[in-house]
Formats: structure tokens, C-alpha cells, sequence
């Protein structure tokens, strides 16, 4: 009995227990359900040694769980966001229904994801990740909106990866005789050429699917914004970061082997680039700021993709940074956005508007999270991009710079619009009495905030674990000076000096910001409605809000790049194989005669041909 | 001291004939004696097989004929682990149908005399059929098992039960005649229809009466095996028999079918050839059952083509031989029989009082009955292969046996089946309890006894899934003992050299 079988035996029970505790009363449930994430994380990294092991025999396999410092970067991101997204859940899902249903798979989503970054052989891996597919599942098909498809389309994508990973893990094993992850890494070149890529293709395939990778992606979008917010960031900060988990393992272990090894990190990394400026196209023409966001995660996996297939230790570094970070920060923006849900009742962000005066503590860490998003010095986004630069450039990707730059750019565009939209503008009489959101919703963005300052100013910090992380994956040490956010890995001479940078930048915001303040006296609060345009009298009904079209010239100039959808041809597909298998059921037809028939005509079929394919 | 085989074959007989007279006496004796019966036979058949585990098998001569003249019963791990998989379904089945409210609505003592006395006798031939040594014998309880299923399929006297088991008959009927045909040529070439005994000679027979011997067999058992393009009368006669009946259908007869085609290929005929095609036809079966498994619209006939569609990976499992392919089978059928009963089980409920039994109408009834609901999402979980419930391990063993054979296609099909599978089973979950309910839905809440079995097999379903080592020794050893060609023969066939 050690910590490993203590933390995930709580996040199980939990699970259990607040399952029935919901039978009892709300009351119990919510302390069952926030007492074991705290308990399990709590332990967790109080016991958590790397090096402990536990093994577990089943069906005459050895099931082995253990840690090292690559899970326990991961472990970071999901026990901190599972704490904090916690106690954000009870005064966000306070009144809705089944809620012990939603914080038991809740829990299992936790407990699938532990279980995946512990797991030291493919079939636990398998089990833990098949956990947490369908606890996720049932959560995004929870508030029941046109279940049938969101929920059938983010299923059928999952179970297409799971699959693909069970059917790496048997020709792994029909090859090696071991499920031990440790053994794939080390007979992985003793194995025939034509298993070694298919098997590292196969896996990937896996992963990507969870880290939303084009062509893969279609499912995020919908599965993203239907879950309630409180589960997405969760979902979208750490659940999609065990793709990421995967693909950088199945990189160092297996990729970096294969004598395709460029062939495929170029790929990887273009369909990553082109994820990520697709998503932000998409993302900035979205007008509900929940499927906002969910493009924008797709589009920030994107460059970690990227950063993670070109695998050079800079690479890794500003890929698990960012990882790190876009947990970090997307799951401060969907909180954002489960608050203005809770609190206005809309996330439409045609409809919303000034709400900047009636909830400034979510404006402000919605401000933060939002500049971390953009990149803009001095938070830790922008140290994350500009190592994903300067990786990329190191390796000469001068294109691939240029789309990321492209897209990172573009991000700024849906990062205010998302501000814009939500906060400032004219106030509505409509949001009249929005109040700010309860304390236990709003403390943990705030958490989520500080933590982006902190890390912009100190990236020493988390470089520390990515660091220790990538050692274990066979990465060299990097230079010890954890405390200087410049010159680390800088490898142009180590003459920038991006502390000057960055306090350059916000010296320039806090003067704007103050000048702004002494003009603020003579501001005047004006609605939509306060207008005279031609002597017409605006109607009551009618949407004078500019974030109506906020980007009409820039979506029509980009528009042919927007017809072609891929979820249009998966439709299709998904139609033409209806069809098909409709056509087929019609061989039963109900007719006692002709399935007579059947088995007469294969009588004589299998007595005719029986010479050649038996032989007596 | 372990009891005899014999019993598992007479003792179901005996109370089958006095059951009426039992009946007399007090009319509730016909519902208690099946359960009574079986549960007896549940423990010895339990007994014997740990002995079988620890001593090798059991053979039992009958009226003192020695093999390879007389009839006799093996019991050996293989068929006795199939053998107590039947009698536990079968247990399940008699406490599920115990005061099923359909069968109290005929108010009437005859109709209820004759479900528990069908219900017993299928049970007792799917035993015989496994147990038996003896290939006329086998054809008499495959002709028993017929009968009775027949007559349970049509048990609701309406027009749609009669034209199900109309098929059923016409189906069956025709297996019989080849499987009559099969058994005359063998036994005019060869004078025995001992199996070891016949597996001994095989090779003394001429070769076109070998292969014809072996394609009329293959036609006669694919039958009973739901084989692709055999399996016509199956879809029909599990969506229109009684609840029970098709959970007895799934988790008892068709497991009888599936292990007429094994004993034929492992043991009778050593056929170049038949593997390949078990393979094949096993495909084709899941393929084709599993396509028109996603487009139907009603809740049953998908539960019975998905049915089908397992016994077509069951029967690739096989295909695939050696131990770990008899293991992944064997796993699967043990899998299938719980899990599909259960679904068959709950199934019925959740579309118990709608007409037409659409999924379509299943919109929202999680909430009117929760444990019901819960036990089909449950069994639905666990027969598309999610972990940690059962399904995962049997799926995890086929998959395991298919690569270390290097049959990389097949996995890929067989996942890229799965991948449907997982699309209906989940549009129905998500029916159940994410979709909201939009018209009035009379719903019937399961006697306690349904829930009772209901509950033990979602229990197995879930120990099973987190320690699969409960089963998993067994199904080694039953494994093992079917791969043994030699030690069958020779166990069999030594009795008779004892003696003389």
C-alpha cells in the first residue's frame, strides 16, 4: 500500500461514494466530492516520491503504476486545475440535475488521467485512458443538447484513437512479449521496419485525436463547448494535455528511431501549424464564447504539436511550457465564461456587453489570462512563444515561424474580441443586476491569474519541472539558472535581455493604464440605444451592438479559406456508410423462403469449392 | 465423492416428467421445480468441473456400452466449463422469468406448465449437446433443443411469435437433414458414431466422403451457430421470443451451436482448410450482422444482430487456434452470455410496455427507472469493450492472439467493427438518459426476482472487469483440454480396453 494505490484508491471511492451521497443530500455529496480531489492531491504531492511502484496482476498480466518527473509535470497541471475547477463546480453547478452522476465522472475523468501519467505498461495505459474517454463522454453528453450527435461525434473520434492504440499495444506485444512501456522503448529498433512506423504512426493517431490535431479534430469544438464549464477547463486545460502526454513519449521513444524521422516530424509539426492558424481563423469568427474558446484551445495545441514533433530540447521545452501554460490559462477563460454563463445568463457575445463594472474580478482575471493567451510580455505566454521561435528558427523552420507568427497574431484578434465582447462596450439596462460571481468561483480564477504573473516573471519555476521532466524522456540538463527568466536557453548569444523586455512593456501599459484613469472622470455611460442616427429612432429589439459583425472585412477576405470544413466530409462520409449499411440489413429480409435459399445455395457454393479450400 | 454427469442429463428429465403430476399437487411446485432442479445441477455440475480442473475428465459410460458402442459423457473442463455456464445462465433465466408478469397475464396453469417444462428441457439439451461423446446422441439433443426453442419462441400466441418461429422450424429443419445425412455417410463408411472414436478413423475415410461429411456438418452446425448466410431465423426468433427466452437464446443455445462447430473442427475431422474458413465465415458474420445491427430500429432485433455479430468474432477467435485463440474465444462466450443476457434482460423492461419496441422511444426513461437503465448502460459499456468491465479482457485476448499470429488485418477489422458497435450501443445510452423525453411513456417496474439476476450479472460484469483472474484460470485449463485432441481419444476410447 503506497501513495500511488492511496491517491487513485480516493479518486475511486470518491467517485463511488459521491455517487451515493447524492442520495443523502447535496451538501454531503459536495464535501465527498471536493474532500477527495483535495485529499488525493494534497497526499499526492506531500507522499509522491518518483520512484515509487506499484504493481497490480490481473488476467495474467502484470499492471505496473509508477512515477517520474515527465508524469509528474502532467500530474501538476491535473491535480492543480482538478482542485481549483472543484471547488469552481459547486457554486457553478449548484441546482442542476443528476449532479452526483456529473461529479462521479468527474472524479473518473481525474482518475483516468492519474492513471495514465503513472502507468509504466500500455494496457494499464490503455485502461486508464479508456476511463477517462468515456467518464469525458458522459459528461459532454450531461446537459443533453442534441446529445446524439455531439456526443456520438466525440465518442466515435476517441474510440477511432483508442483503437488505433489498442491495435499498436497487441503488435506490440505479438512482437516483444511485454507490455512495459520501458520495453517498447528499448526493443523498439529490434522490431521489422514495416511495425516499427506503423506502430509509432498508430499511437500517434491516438494521441492526436485527444490533442484535437487536424484532421482529427472535429469533435472539439462541440465536445468543448457543451460540457458545463467547469468540466471544460478541466477538459480543455488537462484532459487534451494527455495527448499532448502521449505524443511527446511516442517522439522521443519511437519517432526519433525511425529512419522516416523527418519525414514525419515535418508533417506533424506543418499539420500542428496548420491547426493552430485554422483554429484561430475559426475562433475569431466565432460568436458564442464558449466555441470561441474551444477553437482557440485547439488552435494553442496546435503550436504544442508543433513544438513537440520538432523535438529538439528547445522545442520540448517551449512546447511543455506552453502545455503547462495553456492549462493554465484557458481553463482561467472558460471559468471566465461559466461565470458570465452563471451570472448574465448568455455567453453570446453579440448580446453581452459592459459587464466590466458588474464583475471586475472576473474582468480582471479574464484581462490576465487573456494577455497570457495573446503572448504579450510580461506574462508567461510570451516567454513560451518566443521559445517556440527561437526553437523553430534554431532549426531552420523559417516557414513554420511564419504561420505560428501568422497565427499567434491572429490570436490577438478573438483574445479582445473575447474581452471586448464580454466586458467593455456600452452597458445594457438587460444586465442591469449582474453581480459578480460567488467567492469560491472567483477565488480560484484569481489563483489561476496570480499563477500566470507569477510564472511570467519567474518562468525559472516551471522551467525547474520541464526541465527534470525532459531528463527522464533523455533530454540533456539544461543550464541551472533557474532565477534568470533571460538568456536561458537563448542560444543567440545570450545577449537579449527579455526581463528589460518585458518590464518595458508593461511600463508602457501601466502609463496608459494611469493616463487612462485621470481621464476617466469625464466618462459618460452610455447604452446601444443612446443614439440619433438621421433623426431614427433606435428600436428596443434591434442589436446595435458593434460586436454584431465584429470582423466582417477581415472573415470576408479570408472566406475561401473557410469553405473548405472537414467535419463536411466526414458528415458525408458518416451519411454514405448510413446508407450503406441500411443496404446491407436488407439481406435479412424477413422471408422465411429466402433465407432457405441462403443456406441451400451456400450448401452447394461450399460443395462445389469444398476441394479447394479444404484439403482432407 | 463427485457425483455423475449422468445426473446433469437424467435428473432434468425425470422432473420434467413429473412435473405435471407435481403440479396437482400444488400448482406452484411447477415454478419451484425448475429452480430446485437446476440449482442442484448448478452445484454438481460446479463440483465436478473442480474435480475435472484437478483430475483430468470425467468419462461417464451409460448402461455399461463401453465406448466406442455405447454413449457416453465426457466431462471435461472444456465442456464442462460450457456446460456450467449453461446451467448458471439457466438459473438466472428461471429466477428472471419467475412471476414474469406476461406469463401471469395468461392466468392459466397450462401455459405455465409448459414455459418451465420448455424452458428446462432447453436447458438440459444444451447440456446434453455439450456433454455428449456421442454424435447420434448429439443430433437427438440438438433435435430436443430445437423443439423446445421453437416452442418457447412462439409462447406468446400472437401472429408475430408463430411466424418467427415458423423460420426458427423451417431453419432447423433443414439443419437437422444435413446433420442426419452428415451422420449416415459417417457412419456407412466408418460403423461408429463414437466422436473419439471417429476422430481415431477420420483419415480411413475416402476423401469425398470426408469432405462432404465435413461441408454438411459445417451447413447443419452453422446453423445452430448463427453463421453468416445461415443465420436468417435468428434476428426473429430472439426479438419475438419472451424476455427471458431471448436471454436464454443468448447466454444458453447459442453457445450449444458454437460448440457443435468447435468440436467438428478441433476434434472430429483434422480438415486443412477449416480454420481459414472459420476465419472467414466469422468475418463475414460480424461484418454483415453488425452493419444491419446499426440500422435497426428496434431495440431487440439490434440486440440479436449484435449477438450474431459476436458469435462471428467468437468463431474468428477460434479460427485464429492455438491456446490463446481458444482462450480469447472461450473468454468471449463466457462474456457474452453475461453481458448479452443482462442487456437482453434489462432490455425488456425499458421497452416493456411500447408496441412497436423503437429505440426512438427510450428518450429519458433513465430517470423512471434508474437500476434498470444503469444495468443496460452498464452492459452496454461492457460488450463494446470499455474498461475496466469485462468486455475489455476478451477483447483485449482477441486482439493479443490475432497479432501474435501476424493478422494485422484482422484486427483492424475487427476494431474498425468495433468502432460501430460502440456508435449504436452509446445512441442508445445516451436515448436513455441524455436525450429528453418528449411523449408519455407507460413504463413497468422488474419484479424483485428480475432484479435479482439482473443485479448478479451486472456484479459479474464488474468483478470480472476489475479482477478478471476469477475466470481466467479456468478458461486456460478449458482451453488447454480442447487443444488436446490426444488425451480426449484417448480417455475415451481407453474405457473400453479397461474393461475388456
Amino acid at each position: 500500500m503506497n501513495i500511488i494505490h492511496i491517491t487513485l484508491g480516493i479518486l475511486l471511492g470518491g467517485a463511488v461514494l459521491t455517487y451515493f451521497a447524492n442520495k443523502i443530500s447535496g451538501i454531503v455529496r459536495d464535501l465527498v466530492f471536493i474532500s477527495s480531489i483535495v485529499v488525493a492531491a494534497v497526499l499526492f504531492f506531500i507522499k509522491m516520491t518518483p520512484d515509487t511502484v506499484a504493481t497490480f496482476n490481473l488476467g495474467g498480466i502484470t499492471l505496473a503504476l509508477g512515477m517520474n518527473h515527465f508524469g509528474l509535470l502532467f500530474s501538476i497541471i491535473i491535480l492543480g486545475l482538478a482542485v481549483l475547477a472543484g471547488f469552481y463546480s459547486l457554486p457553478y453547478m449548484k441546482g442542476k440535475d443528476n449532479l452526483g452522476f456529473f461529479y462521479m465522472n468527474y472524479l473518473l475523468s481525474i482518475f483516468g488521467m492519474m492513471g495514465i501519467v503513472m502507468a509504466k505498461d500500455l494496457v494499464t495505459f490503455f485502461i486508464f485512458w479508456e476511463i477517462m474517454t468515456w467518464s469525458s463522454y458522459l459528461i459532454v453528453v450531461y446537459n443533453g443538447n442534441n446529445a446524439n450527435k455531439i456526443g456520438i461525434k466525440y465518442i466515435v473520434f476517441s474510440a477511432l484513437g483508442a483503437y488505433s492504440m489498442l491495435m499498436a499495444i497487441v503488435m506490440v506485444y505479438s512482437q516483444l512479449h511485454s507490455f512495459a512501456i520501458a520495453d517498447l522503448a528499448a526493443g523498439f529498433t529490434t522490431m521489422p521496419a514495416g511495425y516499427q512506423i506503423a506502430i509509432a504512426l498508430l499511437l500517434m493517431t491516438g494521441f492526436a485525436v485527444k490533442a484535437a490535431m487536424m484532421p482529427l479534430h472535429v469533435w472539439a469544438p462541440d465536445a468543448y463547448s457543451n460540457s458545463p464549464m467547469s468540466y471544460t477547463a478541466m477538459f480543455s486545460g488537462a484532459l487534451s494535455k494527455m495527448g499532448v502526454y502521449g505524443l511527446v513519449i511516442v517522439f522521443v521513444t519511437m519517432v526519433s528511431h525511425l529512419p522516416q524521422n523527418i519525414w514525419i516530424r515535418e508533417t506533424i509539426a506543418w499539420l500542428g501549424a496548420i491547426t493552430a492558424v485554422m483554429g484561430t481563423l475559426y475562433a475569431i469568427f466565432q460568436d458564442d464564447a464558449k466555441r470561441l474558446l474551444a477553437y482557440s484551445s485547439i488552435a494553442q495545441l496546435g503550436y504544442i504539436i508543433t513544438g513537440v514533433a520538432i523535438g529538439t530540447s528547445e522545442a520540448m521545452i517551449a512546447a511543455l511550457m506552453l502545455a503547462v501554460l495553456h492549462g493554465i490559462f484557458k481553463a482561467n477563460l472558460f471559468m471566465v465564461v461559466g461565470a458570465v454563463e452563471r451570472q448574465a445568463g448568455t455567453t453570446d457575445l453579440t448580446v453581452l456587453t459592459g459587464l466590466i463594472r458588474k464583475m471586475p474580478w472576473t474582468f480582471l482575471s479574464a484581462l490576465i489570462a487573456v494577455i497570457a493567451l495573446a503572448g504579450v510580455p510580461p506574462l508567461a505566454g510570451f516567454v513560451g512563444k518566443w521559445m517556440l521561435y527561437e526553437s523553430l528558427i534554431t532549426n531552420s523552420n523559417y516557414i513554420l515561424v511564419i504561420v505560428i507568427f501568422f497565427s499567434s497574431t491572429a490570436a490577438f484578434l478573438y483574445a479582445y474580441k473575447i474581452l471586448y465582447g464580454i466586458f467593455l462596450g456600452q452597458e445594457e439596462p438587460e444586465y442591469k443586476d449582474v453581480k459578480e460571481a460567488p467567492a469560491l468561483m472567483v477565488i480560484p480564477m484569481l489563483i489561476l491569474s496570480t499563477l500566470l504573473l507569477f510564472l511570467g516573471t519567474f518562468p525559472g519555476y516551471l522551467f525547474k519541472y520541464i526541465d527534470n521532466a525532459l531528463v527522464v524522456m533523455g533530454y540533456p540538463v539544461s543550464q541551472n539558472k533557474w532565477w534568470e527568466m533571460s538568456a536561458i536557453f537563448n542560444d543567440w548569444g545570450n545577449k537579449v535581455n527579455l526581463d528589460l523586455v518585458a518590464y518595458a512593456v508593461l511600463t508602457v501599459f501601466i502609463t496608459i493604464a494611469v493616463i487612462l484613469f485621470y481621464r476617466w472622470k469625464n466618462t459618460r455611460y452610455v447604452t446601444t440605444k443612446d443614439l440619433s442616427s438621421c433623426g431614427e429612432m433606435p428600436k428596443d429589439d434591434e442589436n446595435y451592438s458593434f460586436k454584431l459583425d465584429f470582423y466582417k472585412p477581415f472573415e470576408r477576405a479570408i472566406s475561401p479559406l473557410l469553405k473548405y470544413k472537414i467535419s463536411k466530409y466526414y458528415d458525408e462520409f458518416a451519411d454514405g456508410m448510413e446508407a450503406f449499411f441500411d443496404w446491407t440489413r436488407r439481406i435479412y429480409n424477413g422471408n422465411a423462403q429466402t433465407y432457405a435459399i441462403y443456406v441451400v445455395t451456400f450448401l452447394v457454393i461450399l460443395l462445389l469449392i469444398a476441394n479447394n479450400i479444404f484439403s482432407a | 465423492m463427485v457425483g455423475s454427469p449422468v445426473q446433469l442429463i437424467a435428473i432434468p428429465l425425470l422432473a420434467a416428467f413429473l412435473m405435471p403430476l407435481l403440479g396437482k399437487a400444488w400448482k406452484e411446485l411447477v415454478r419451484l421445480t425448475p429452480g430446485v432442479v437446476l440449482l442442484y445441477l448448478l452445484y454438481l455440475s460446479v463440483d465436478l468441473l473442480s474435480y475435472t480442473i484437478g483430475h483430468g475428465r470425467v468419462v461417464e459410460v451409460i448402461a455399461g456400452w463401453t465406448p466406442p458402442w455405447g454413449i457416453n459423457l465426457v466431462f471435461s473442463p472444456f465442456s464442462g466449463f460450457l456446460a456450467t455456464l449453461m446451467l448458471f445462465m439457466g438459473l438466472l433465466v428461471w429466477i428472471y422469468s419467475y412471476r414474469f408478469q406476461p406469463f401471469e397475464d395468461y392466468d392459466d396453469y397450462e401455459p405455465t406448465l409448459k414455459y418451465y417444462l420448455l424452458l428446462m428441457m432447453l436447458i438440459t439439451a444444451s447440456v446434453g449437446v455439450v456433454l455428449t461423446g456421442d454424435i447420434f446422441n448429439l443430433f437427438v439433443f440438438i433435435e430436443i433443443l430445437g423443439i423446445t426453442a421453437y416452442g418457447l419462441t412462439a409462447y406468446y400466441r400472437g401472429r408475430d411469435g408463430a411466424e418467427a418461429s415458423f423460420k426458427y422450424l423451417f431453419i432447423g429443419s433443414l439443419s437437422s437433414t444435413f446433420l442426419l445425412l452428415a451422420i449416415m455417410i459417417i457412419y456407412s463408411q466408418l460403423g461408429t458414431l463414437n466422436m473419439a472414436d471417429i476422430a481415431v478413423r477420420a483419415h480411413e475415410l475416402k476423401p469425398v466422403y470426408k469432405i462432404s461429411a465435413l461441408v454438411l456438418f459445417l451447413v447443419a452446425f452453422g446453423i445452430e451457430a448463427e453463421m453468416f448466410p445461415l443465420n436468417g431465423w435468428a434476428p426473429d426468433a430472439y426479438s419475438q421470443a419472451p424476455a427471458p427466452v431471448g436471454a436464454a437464446f443468448a447466454g444458453i443455445v447459442v453457445k450449444a451451436g458454437l460448440y457443435t462447430v468447435i468440436r467438428l473442427i478441433y476434434t472430429l475431422f483434422d480438415v486443412g482448410g477449416t480454420y481459414e474458413f472459420l476465419i472467414v465465415m466469422g468475418l463475414i458474420t460480424m461484418i454483415i450482422a453488425e452493419f444491419a445491427a446499426f440500422s435497426q430500429a428496434r431495440l431487440k432485433r439490434m440486440l440479436a444482430y449484435s449477438s450474431i455479430g459476436q458469435m462471428g468474432l467468437v468463431l474468428v477467435a477460434f479460427g485464429i487456434g492455438k491456446e490463446e485463440g481458444v482462450y480469447a474465444a472461450l473468454f468471449l462466450m463466457f462474456n457474452h452470455a453475461i453481458i448479452k443476457s443482462l442487456l437482453f434482460m434489462s432490455g425488456s423492461y425499458l421497452v416493456y410496455k411500447s408496441k412497436n419496441k423503437y429505440i426512438s422511444e427510450l428518450n429519458g426513461i433513465g430517470k423512471m427507472l434508474p437500476v434498470t437503465s444503469f444495468l443496460f448502460a452498464l452492459g452496454a459499456f461492457a460488450i463494446v469493450g470499455f474498461p475496466p468491465f469485462a468486455g475489455f479482457w476478451s477483447k483485449l485476448a482477441v486482439l493479443t492472439a490475432a497479432a501474435d499470429s501476424g493478422m494485422i488485418l484482422i484486427i483492424a477489422l475487427i476494431l474498425s467493427i468495433s468502432l460501430i458497435e460502440v456508435v449504436y450501443y452509446l445512441r442508445v445510452v445516451n436515448r436513455i438518459y441524455f436525450v429528453k423525453r418528449d411523449t408519455d411513456l407507460e413504463i413497468t417496474k422488474p419484479t424483485p426476482q428480475a432484479m435479482l439476476s439482473m443485479l448478479v450479472l451486472g456484479a459479474i460484469i464488474l468483478v470480472v472487469g476489475f479482477y478478471p483472474d476469477v475466470i481466467t484460470g479456468i478458461l486456460h485449463k478449458a482451453s488447454a483440454t480442447l487443444l488436446d485432441k490426444g488425451s480426449y481419444i484417448n480417455d475415451v476410447l481407453s474405457l473400453s480396453q479397461t474393461i475388456n
